[in-house]
């Protein structure tokens, strides 16, 4: 009875949260997006026979798939690991009440299998169960298969849950945890042990012999139960949610930004804001993905050097993360909006930090990519193209669009992984700002100018540089127009 | 000191603040009671600026606060946590409201001493931001920011809720100084109408949007306020 109740307060929470209440054609146009999301992988689950045909036509390809599984299973634990989010029950409401603990402690335990995470594989396995194994075995296999892979599925659910869990209260847990990937990862790579053949053996003894199926199962029940008796000893929610020490850094104490002026007080205020929360912190951790995109495509022989993409990648390299930042640098200031509005005098001054801020990144961003030079003056002369226009030009035009971003994003909420204010829109209104320069380098590579091509790009962003007075002007005036709208929609 | 002419605010087609006239001058002691929802935070909420007002306007020294930036300088404020900026410490949420104020070293190193009763050990070298302190602490440390620069209006919505005994008494102290020695126009909303009497030589009852009363304080100003809300 109370593990109903349970239920209908969990679907509850997730069908009146906020992510719903958005426009209607946002929510069509995102759903169409997942759909074919959806629709891929199903494509893939039924294609993939053929896939591993066309890469090994010799072997049969239920074999190929039984050594991935395990494969497969590390790789979404370490996702698993960094983009799950705890499910935390609220504890307090519940405890007061007079239910058993147990029930408590199953309900909280058993809380992440309604994570969509766990379901998505399925869309592959299963038609790949149907069309391959079901002819090759028998239908009955088949469904022992789809019901191991299911179990393995959940027993990694509940092990990232509980590694996770452990962040917090034992984080040598976690480090073990990690070792012991790392280890079977470079035992396998030295070939001293297998772990295509291990994989091997437990799927394709699954189908030899149905009763190996205990082996996931007692795995499965195993993972659960290690959550269950971690939460069971831990129930006071003070011990649940084990805060750690707080530690204050000394961010605000940059001499240089000290030294001039109410800017400088405004950067390095911003400067603390992105340091100080989870969310924003985890995009200096960003920073690397996006500097090696480069060193992903140039290296790539069929890559073309002269076409479009690099620019395309040059815009990415040198401006990706300054385009973050403009793009929800009023947001992420949702929580003390406020106190902006009633006590900054000269808001030119404030947008004015802003710009130097996404100059600063952009630029440090700009100076790390030079050695892919080595590639080529031609990559060099992209980049810095790029470089002038992301800083002269993209960046106005994201202070501009910014304003009108009135969603709430409150950076307080440490889920790790907070995706709060990251709606479709977002992300549209950035396309046009990359699909310029590219169309822009098309136009002139057809006529065979390329160099003009960035010759163009760069004297956009220039443009905007000589003339960033009037630019940080508008912008401003921009924000004043916006700002009730802005605090209104900030406080929601 | 400042001017309130015509001024509505409709929210969703109801009325939820209607001002045909009403002038506080300066080193009044403004205080406003009422109900929740009946309005006291929209009319701070316009008087600082941070929400547009259906029509009419309010002036601070002869000019309208819309768009405006001249009576930020003299103009401290507080309604709520979202004028704090939790991720800092308090000293450094100190330290940079006192640059946007153009204070010195010297005038902060005054601010902490003559607060150092006020914050009575709870706030200064705890090392952690703000937003790890409890409410009661939070709400000094924006009362305390509001009143750093010395400002010749303060603007406090309920600031003696979460507070404790001593400190709400101390703000009580500290809100007569302002009035008696410097002169200060104090404006301050409150549930807690024992409070608001001892602050307040003017207290004004919001009820939906509606000033219904409007009295100067005397002797039996307690009583008459009980029974109004008791009814």
């Amino acid at each position: 009875m109370i593990i109903k109740s349970f239920i209908s307060h969990q679907i509850k929470e997730s069908m009146r949260s906020s992510f719903w209440q958005k426009q209607i054609v946002l929510n069509i146009l995102m759903g169409l997006l997942l759909l074919i999301m959806l629709a891929y992988l199903v494509m893939l689950g039924i294609m993939i026979d053929k896939l591993f045909k066309s890469i090994a036509p010799d072997e049969d390809p239920v074999v190929l798939f039984n050594g991935i599984v395990l494969y497969y299973f590390a790789l979404e634990f370490m996702i698993r690991f960094f983009m799950q989010s705890l499910p935390v029950l609220n504890l307090e409401t519940y405890l007061t009440l007079p239910i058993k603990k147990s029930s408590i402690v199953h309900y909280v335990a058993s809380k992440s299998i309604f994570g969509v995470g766990n379901y998505l594989s399925w869309l592959v396995f299963i038609p790949f169960a149907i069309k391959v194994i079901s002819p090759e075995y028998s239908p009955v296999m088949a469904w022992v298969w789809i019901l191991a892979m299911i179990l393995l599925v959940f027993t990694n659910n509940f092990l990232a849950t509980y590694v996770k869990r452990q962040l917090a209260h034992k984080p040598w847990v976690v480090g073990i945890f990690a070792l012991g990937l790392i280890g079977l990862m470079a035992l396998d790579h030295f070939h001293i042990f297998s772990i295509t053949q291990l994989s091997r053996d437990l799927m394709g003894g699954i189908l030899r012999n149905p009763v190996m199926i205990v082996i996931p199962l007692a795995l499965m029940v195993g993972a659960y139960l290690i959550n269950y008796f971690f939460l069971r000893g831990r129930l006071y929610p003070d011990e649940v949610n084990l805060k750690k020490k707080t530690r204050t850094d000394s961010l605000g104490e940059i001499r240089y930004l000290k030294s001039i002026g109410l800017t400088g007080h405004l950067i390095s205020l911003d400067l603390r804001l992105l340091w100080r929360h989870k969310r924003t912190k985890s995009l200096f951790y960003l920073s690397p993905i996006f500097l090696l995109y480069g060193l992903i495509f140039y290296n790539d022989p069929t890559f073309k050097m002269n076409g479009s993409f690099p620019v395309f990648i040059g815009i990415f390299m040198t401006g990706g993360i300054m385009i973050n930042y403009t793009n929800y640098c009023f947001s992420y200031e949702s929580n003390h909006f406020d106190t902006i509005l009633a006590n900054y005098a000269d808001f030119k001054q404030y947008v004015r930090a802003k710009y130097l801020l996404a100059i600063a990144i952009s630029t440090l961003c700009y100076v790390l990519t030079i050695p892919y030079g080595f590639y080529g003056l031609n990559i060099l002369l992209i980049n810095t193209a790029t470089f002038l226009y992301n800083i002269g030009f993209l960046s106005f035009v994201l202070l501009f669009v910014s304003t009108y971003s009135t969603k709430r994003m409150d950076l307080s909420r440490s889920a790790s992984f907070n995706y709060q204010g990251m709606g479709a829109t977002h992300w549209l209104s950035m396309l046009p700002g990359f699909l310029l320069p590219v169309a822009i380098f098309w136009v002139f590579n057809y006529f065979k100018l390329p160099v003009g091509g960035y010759i163009f790009i760069g004297l956009l962003g220039l443009t905007g540089l000589v003339l960033n007075k009037t630019m940080i002007g508008v912008v401003t005036n921009q924000f004043m127009k916006n700002r009730y709208t802005m605090s209104q929609g900030f406080r929601e | 000191m400042i001017e309130v002419n015509n001024l509505t605010k409709i929210y969703g087609g109801t009325t939820v603040l209607s001002i045909p006239q009403l002038v506080i001058r300066q080193g009044e002691s403004f205080g406003l009671v009422g109900n929740n929802g009946a309005g006291k935070t929209t009319f701070f909420r316009l008087m600082l600026d941070l929400i547009r007002a259906n029509s009419g306007w309010i002036k601070s020294k002869g000019t309208d606060v819309k768009g405006t930036t001249s009576w930020k300088f003299y103009t401290g404020s507080h309604l709520d946590d979202r004028f704090l900026i939790e991720f800092l410490t308090p000293e450094e949420y100190f330290d940079f409201i006192s640059q946007i104020h153009h204070m010195s070293k010297g005038d902060l190193t005054v601010f902490y001493k003559e607060y150092e009763e006020f914050f009575a050990d709870e706030i200064l070298g705890k090392s952690k931001y703000i937003r790890d302190f409890s409410h009661g602490n939070k709400q000094k440390i924006g009362v305390a920011a509001a009143l750093m620069a010395k400002p010749e209006i303060v603007i406090l919505d309920e600031p003696f809720n979460g507070l404790d005994p001593s400190t709400q008494l101390r703000l009580i102290r500290i809100l007569n100084d302002l009035k008696k020695n410097k002169g200060t126009t104090v404006l301050v909303s409150s549930h807690d109408l024992n409070h608001v009497t001892e602050v307040c030589d003017r207290i004004v009852i919001l009820e939906k949007g509606q000033v219904r009363y409007d009295m100067a304080k005397n002797e039996s100003t307690l009583k008459e306020l009980e029974s109004y809300f008791a009814g």
